[in-house]
């Protein structure tokens, strides 16, 4: 009897386990508890997501109530005249003209990235994007078609901002610009330079046409740059947009620059 | 020998009935078993339906200036907020409506609402998209008392735009109104419809819940407890972020380009670099924690309650408002209601405990209603993480057959798997 007892109490005790981790797996109502797979802090009084969170939002910011009426303006020039202009653009052209125009822009921005890239003494990828060039200026008929992606050459970004970061230049202040928005001291250097050396280099002689009596394709290229940019002013639908954006906008940099 | 019997009976106790299924894991082709990868990573691009482009979509943003007397209220740098925005998306002829209402924090233009816009819209349905009411613009410009949570109350300002919407486009030819909503747009879903069996100005055809929270309380505790997870190897000057951002570092680095598609979180979850379900909790909490933080900053600043910030601190556009994100980081949702919304309920609504506040906000509050309500039904996933025990166990006695259980996806995960939007259409045009 006693031994009887003993092994019922065994079988209950195997048994145990067994049953807890089918309940655990699910309830009788299908419920599977995902909580229960996780292991908490047995406090409950980690500050890990404060610390984070208030370590994120230390960016260095000298130029803070400047570049907030900047932030504020953008947004109302985005909405006010930038998105009407964008949309008039969307509607009046079919999809096609719009990617080839995307296409065309891209392919002579393709000249300061394999710039960059060979100053940054990137080897492979500068082969990459001399191929990308060839190939789409030529078969892809001054650009107007992106044959390279297609063909497994995908489109690498490299502007002077992030050739400076490569050689250690920190990014100094954060900076809002009228009309561009987020950046840094160091990229808006890199901007302008970006911007003199396309002029200089005046591949496919577009950048002569646009200063000697075609100014209309910097404002084509303008409207082709908010075309391909998805950010929405108000989207983020936060008090606390300006923060999360230059959050954003620091570590996309360093992102862009480690890789 | 006679113990044997018992023993065979309370074996089987323990074992339990086996679990009403309705639908396997193989049968229903949701390939991520993992609910947290699910809720954050959504359904690989290949499983989603095909949907319209944007311009194949004839579709408008409107505004609509619901509180006047905010417009001199609020300070300078509220302006964007100060009309309530929605989108509206018409079909040619005439055609049934629907109203979409976000989730938790959301704007009406969320990724999860684009979606279901798409979704219907292909439907032949015109659609409505409205922000939750705890989001920052819907509590400035729409909310009446600005401190979301109270569910009846947070419908009937919804309905007030929803009828203002339809005020706004006379013109519109429409043979039908339609409700959804997800996660806690599904709850507000609910009440909305519960309204409108006394206003009748829509008369419903059909409302879908899409994974709504079921006890409100359970939902936030659940997503409160998410940033408590043991994150392993966090040392004293890396922060969890930076973690993360390191990880993420390493991956780009190893396949040698920054290419952000779709694709990138399931190839990241192969690598090597990839989260642990306890990482992935903490940063769902984390997206959590921003909406409590703008949903406290924001209730706190309309009504001048003076937790966060002083009332009558000067603010323009240039003010520098990040101490009072700092100071609002610090509330969770938790400490919101205990703040905020708790002391709102029994100035305004002479309300009691919070157990009877948690009854009152909760599907609970419409079981009778729900039960005997066919137009009502509600999707929901085994595994999603909003939820406790017993609250599946409640739907299912509410809803009988009109609650459809998936076996995957997390919280919301599912939504964009084909399956999934194939069934909505399906409930919504019979």
């Amino acid at each position: 009897m006693l031994r009887q007892r003993f092994t019922l109490l065994t079988l209950l005790i195997l048994a145990m386990p067994i049953s807890q981790a089918q309940t655990l797996a699910t309830d009788e109502d299908g419920f599977t508890r995902p909580l229960e797979r996780l292991t908490f802090n047995p406090g409950l009084d980690q500050r890990e997501f404060e610390r984070s969170t208030l370590l994120a939002l230390d960016v260095y910011d000298p130029l803070e109530p400047w570049n907030r009426r900047v932030y504020h303006f953008n947004q109302r020039f985005d909405e006010w005249v930038f998105l009407p202009v964008v949309n008039t653009y969307q509607a009046v052209t079919p999809r096609f003209v719009r990617s080839g125009v995307s296409n065309f822009f891209n392919n002579i921005g393709d000249v300061g990235n394999l710039f960059n890239s060979l100053l940054q003494l990137k080897g492979q990828r500068s082969m990459e994007i001399t191929a990308r060039v060839l190939f789409n200026s030529t078969f892809g008929v001054f650009g107007l078609w992106d044959v390279a992606s297609r063909m497994g050459l995908p489109r690498h970004r490299e502007d002077f901002g992030q050739t400076l970061g490569a050689y250690g230049v920190p990014s100094g202040p954060y900076l809002v610009l009228p009309f561009l928005g987020p950046s840094n001291l160091r990229d808006t250097a890199g901007l302008a330079a970006d911007f003199w050396v396309e002029g200089e280099i005046d591949y496919l002689g577009v950048s002569e046409a646009a200063s000697y009596g075609h100014p209309e394709i910097y404002g084509l290229r303008v409207v082709d740059l908010r075309y391909q940019t998805s950010f929405r002013y108000g989207q983020v639908n936060s008090p606390f947009e300006y923060e999360k954006v230059r959050y954003v906008y620091s570590k996309a940099r360093e992102l862009q620059i480690s890789e | 020998m006679p113990h044997l019997i018992p023993l065979a009976l309370l074996l089987g106790l323990l074992a339990g009935p086996a679990p009403a299924a309705d639908l396997s894991p193989d049968a229903y082709g949701f390939p991520l078993s993992n609910p947290f990868e699910a809720t954050i990573a959504g359904t690989p691009p290949d499983l989603r339906p095909e949907l319209p482009g944007d311009d194949e979509i004839s579709q408008g943003d409107y505004s609509l200036l619901l509180r006047p007397e905010r417009e001199y209220k609020l300070p300078a740098n509220f302006w964007a907020v100060k009309k309530l925005r929605y989108r509206l998306a018409t079909q040619d002829g005439p055609a049934p409506l629907i109203f979409i209402i976000a989730g938790t924090g959301a704007h009406y233009a969320s990724g999860n609402m684009e979606l279901l816009k798409k979704v219907f819209y292909q439907g032949g349905f015109h659609v409505v998209q409205l922000s939750s009411p705890t989001s920052y613009d819907f509590m400035a410009a729409a909310s009446r008392f600005a401190t979301p949570g109270i569910s009846a109350e947070d419908a009937d300002d919804l309905y007030r735009v929803m009828q203002a919407v339809m005020a706004n486009h006379p013109q519109l030819d429409v043979t039908g109104y339609h409700l959804t909503g997800y996660s806690l747009g599904g709850l507000h879903a609910a009440f909305v419809s519960h309204l409108d069996e006394q206003r009748r100005h829509f008369n419903f055809q059909r409302v879908l819940m899409i994974n709504p929270p079921v006890n409100l309380y359970t939902s936030v505790t659940n997503l409160d407890r998410l940033v408590q997870t043991q994150v392993a190897d966090i040392r004293d000057a890396a922060s969890f972020y930076e973690r993360m951002f390191e990880k993420l570092t390493h991956y780009f680095q190893h396949k040698g380009s920054l290419d952000m598609s779709a694709a990138l979180l399931f190839d990241f979850q192969q690598s090597q670099q990839r989260l642990s379900d306890e990482e992935m909790a903490m940063l769902i909490g984390a997206s959590f924690r921003f909406s409590a933080a703008d949903i406290v900053f924001t209730s706190d600043l309309i009504n001048r309650r003076g937790l966060i910030t002083p009332p009558g601190y000067p603010i323009d556009e240039g003010t520098e408002i990040t101490p009072f994100f700092r100071r609002a980081l610090l509330c969770d949702f938790d400490c919101y209601m205990a703040e905020q919304l708790v002391p709102m309920w029994r100035k305004r609504f002479d309300g009691g405990s919070l157990p009877q506040l948690v009854n009152a906000v909760s599907l609970y509050a419409l079981e009778d209603y729900l039960r005997n309500s066919d137009k009502v039904a509600v999707m929901h996933n085994a595994d999603d993480i909003i939820l406790g025990p017993g609250d599946l166990g409640f739907l299912r006695r509410t809803f009988g057959s009109r609650l459809t259980l998936y076996p995957r996806g997390g919280h919301c995960g599912n939504m964009n798997y084909r399956v999934n939007t194939q069934a909505m259409l399906d409930f919504m045009r019979p």
